[in-house]
């Protein structure tokens, strides 16, 4: 009997993930599993106890949680999947080959559902932890936890579906790869968006005083229980609930949804592999041709001598503009400040002073740095050969990457910092301090995050957030931990230090505070301070000499 | 008047250039010298060491001992002033895929800090129209097809006019148009005193462009020579390049490959 041509591309790709990973170093792969691993447990098992916990003590919201808890999936598979999705059926130049081989559709369609299902399994792996933690606690019967692991992997299968639709349509229109990175722009959004809705909400709920107040939850979810996303959880609290018919009635309307979704998607794929190549391949699509005109007087027009720096720059802001994969890496970073800005501007919200803001500006600088500077070496992807070959130094290139980053870092920082000192009630004199500091963290920052990107670059990396290895990211982590460390140091025995030169402060804990005290913290804080430039020198030391022995050969990508 | 070639002043040379990867010899003491304004084939089967050795001359890939001198000077030890006189061209170029060509040649042109002004505005769009590139306003690279991005890599080393070229598989992509183009334009800029390696499997192209030829395999120089020359190492006076080529590199002769593959089903 011959084998479905489904098993055999699974089997390819299988293959080919092992070889993936078997390229790896040991070390790195047994790294990896740790992290796994690690990660497995403590996600997992917080979510397992967090079921639990809420299946024992609030009996009431079970069907609010479960239904929530699947649509919640639904929402989060439908956004964050998509570009998995896209790339999976409709990117990528292997699929012209599947589509000229003499492989049915159906079969296309359905190794290809298994393979882009693999980020959304991935994904409800935590509600089926919390799920199953849920039946624990409500000492549900056996039968839940068989229909619990049924009904998410249909729910995968549902949203998958429900993808593969909506992409078959929209693909009609819109080229394949510009519709990925635009899901991936909104994955990207969506994530860190879900990411400060999720911690601002249990914020809310949990508050440190009181009891949990999950009416905001409840009242929310009694609104969306007609959604066919809440089906499954339905079924699963009837079963709890010790009732078969609704049970019954709930998973055969699931079933039934799951079965004809599944059915349109294939019709539609189908359909859509046949209406022609075009929409796929490896060519990117044209998205504008503007007509003939003649040539500008742009930069070439003007006098002097061309400047490295500033190309580099103009190049990288071209490419933001451009690029929308790359900007998706910006917009979060961007939201991040917004969102914890506003979340300390919110009326009852009380800011405990100048320290709490330092800390603030510090976290916010290290967050902007990481996202903006780390992959900026690694960014240039092929092109950094044509740095290479220029007559530049690396030293050169380094430069150019820290001018390019520090502007919106500090930007925002200050901007940040402005509006929490100002919220706080600090004084002009605070708001320097803290305007300098944030200066000070800035410059440092987004040279140790350039230095991470050219200490392990990783310039085949399709996707930026790949773009830095382990020991980039490692260094990264370690210099800005102990530089924000020595400078907020360094910056406190400077405003204490300053206090007791001018006699303002008497006492710092039991220290009695004299202008020889003063003196000797401001020592103290040159002496930080020092230590962090020292980190930060040895980091672009590092960098530096790492990229200028860099031989390796870059793939197209 | 003697043309720049036959000054005798060495443009390139490779000083006994080894290249390891682990145990694998990518190239196993290559030396050789290219005078001023020569156009020189660099043969070699797949996998032979060319490219290694290419990117070993342009400084992108470090010996393992050896060296490499552009105008005699040392590119491993003065690098970024060999790197200014000298372009080179991967068989897929580097380019930046967000970025139009005029946006591309402008990039490069400032990377190697040439004057702004109409100058260089007049040799880019020169080069734009040369290459048809100049009605692609608006189109960024990465829609450009295998040699439109030929094409820019090309217009890249040329606007900053280089006076060594080193060229991995220039027309690779081209269309017969285009190919004609760059073969006139490199002996032209070859009389001007450019001097080219150039790497190529197109035998004709080599033929008919080289004064001389450098054959690689399995990371040596098997032969260097004239096409007389050549023809008298192998011994066989009527010899084509392509006969020499695969006399120098032997490997399973096709005709038995063939009969192999092609024999009747047992």
């Amino acid at each position: 009997m011959k084998e479905s041509a489904t098993w055999t591309i699974l089997r390819a790709e299988v293959l080919a993930l092992r070889h993936r990973l078997l390229k790896r170093k040991p070390g790195r792969l047994v790294g990896l599993a740790l992290f796994l691993t690690a990660a497995g447990v403590f996600i997992g098992g917080g979510a397992f106890t967090v079921g639990a916990t809420a299946g024992q003590f609030l009996p009431s919201a079970r069907d609010s949680m479960l239904a929530g808890g699947f649509t919640a999936l639904a929402v989060l598979m439908l956004v964050i999947g998509f570009p998995t999705v896209i790339a999976t059926f409709f990117v990528g130049r292997d699929l012209l080959q599947l589509v000229l081989a003499p492989v049915r559709p159906i079969e296309i369609f359905a190794a290809r559902l298994l393979l882009a299902m693999s980020a959304n399994v991935l994904i409800s792996l935590i509600l089926l932890t919390a799920t199953l933690g849920l039946g624990v606690g409500s000492h549900a019967p056996a039968i839940y936890f068989v229909l619990a692991v049924i009904l998410i992997f249909l729910q995968v299968l549902l949203a998958t579906a429900v993808q593969v639709i909506l992409m078959s349509v929209v693909l009609r229109w819109v080229p394949a790869r510009r519709a990925r990175d635009v899901a991936a722009a909104v994955a990207g959004l969506a994530g860190a968006g879900f990411y400060l809705a999720w911690n601002l909400s249990l914020r809310q709920s949990f508050s440190p005083r009181g009891r949990p107040d999950l009416s905001n939850l409840t009242s929310l979810v009694n609104r969306i229980e007609w959604l066919p996303s809440a089906w499954p959880g339905h079924a699963l609290s009837a079963v709890i609930a010790g009732n078969p018919g609704a049970a019954v009635t709930w998973l055969g309307l699931s079933v039934a949804l799951a079965g004809l979704v599944l059915a349109a998607a294939e019709i539609l794929y189908e359909r859509t592999l046949l209406t022609g190549l075009g929409v796929f391949g490896g060519a990117q699509s044209v998205w504008r041709r503007d007509p003939p005109r003649p040539a500008p007087v742009d930069l070439a027009g003007r006098r002097g001598v061309g400047s490295p720096a500033r190309a580099i720059a103009l190049k990288d802001w071209l490419g933001y503009r451009r690029d929308i994969r790359r900007l998706s890496r910006l917009l979060p970073a961007f939201l991040f400040p917004v969102g914890y800005a506003v979340s300390f501007i919110r009326p009852g919200r009380s800011i405990s002073g100048f320290w709490t803001d330092v800390f603030l500006v510090g976290f916010i600088s290290m967050f902007l740095s990481s996202s903006l500077a780390t992959p900026s070496i690694p960014s240039e992807r092929r092109g950094f050969q044509l740095l290479r070959m220029a007559p530049l130094t690396m030293w050169q290139v380094i430069r150019a990457k820290v001018i390019l980053t520090l502007p919106p870092v500090l930007a925002l920082t200050l901007l940040f910092g402005a509006v929490v000192a100002i919220l706080s009630g600090s004084g002009i004199s605070q708001l320097t301090a803290l305007a300098v500091l944030v200066v000070w963290l800035g410059l440092g920052f987004v040279s140790i995050g350039v230095s991470a990107g050219g200490i392990d670059p990783r310039f085949d990396a399709a996707d930026d957030r790949r773009a830095v290895g382990l020991v980039g990211t490692l260094a990264g982590l370690g210099g800005s931990l102990g530089f924000g460390l020595l400078s907020v140091g360094s910056f406190a025995l400077f405003v204490f230090g300053l206090g007791a030169v001018e006699g303002t402060t008497t006492h710092l804990g039991p220290i009695p505070t004299t202008p020889a005290i003063g003196a000797l913290m401001w020592t103290g804080g040159v002496t930080l301070a020092a230590g962090a430039v020292a980190v930060v020198g040895m980091l672009l030391w590092v960098a530096n000499s790492r990229l200028g022995s860099y031989e390796g050969t870059i793939a197209a990508t | 008047m003697a043309s720049p070639a036959e000054t005798g002043q060495v443009a390139i040379e490779a000083r006994d250039l080894v290249k390891r990867f682990g145990v694998l010899n990518a190239v196993d003491g290559v030396s050789f010298q290219i005078r001023h304004g020569e156009i020189v084939g660099f043969l070699g089967a797949n996998g032979a060491g060319k490219t290694t050795t290419l990117r070993m001359l342009c400084g992108l890939v470090t010996p393992t001992s050896g060296t490499a001198l552009i105008d005699g000077i040392d590119i491993f030890a003065e690098p970024l002033k060999a790197k200014a006189r000298l372009g080179y061209l991967d068989e897929e170029p580097f380019v930046h895929p967000h970025l139009t060509g005029r946006e591309f040649l402008n990039y490069i042109a400032d990377l190697y800090r040439m004057a702004r002004g109409p100058e260089r505005q007049q040799r880019m769009e020169r080069l734009l129209g040369l290459f048809e590139l100049a009605d692609r306003n608006g189109e960024l690279i990465g829609a450009y097809s295998h040699g439109m991005r030929q094409k820019i890599g090309l217009a890249s080393l040329l606007i900053r006019e280089p006076s060594v070229l080193l060229l991995d598989e220039p027309t690779n992509g081209l269309d017969p148009r285009s190919a004609r183009l760059v073969k006139d334009l490199l002996e032209e800029l070859a009389s001007r005193g450019t001097t080219v390696l150039l790497s190529t499997h197109i035998l004709e192209v080599a033929q008919a462009l080289c004064r001389r030829v450098a054959i690689i395999d399995r990371g040596q120089i098997v032969a260097t020579g004239t096409m007389e020359e050549l023809r008298a190492q192998a011994g066989s006076e009527q010899a084509s390049l392509e006969d020499l080529f695969l006399k120098l590199t032997a490997g399973p002769e096709s005709k038995e490959l063939i009969e192999r593959l092609l024999a009747p089903k047992q």
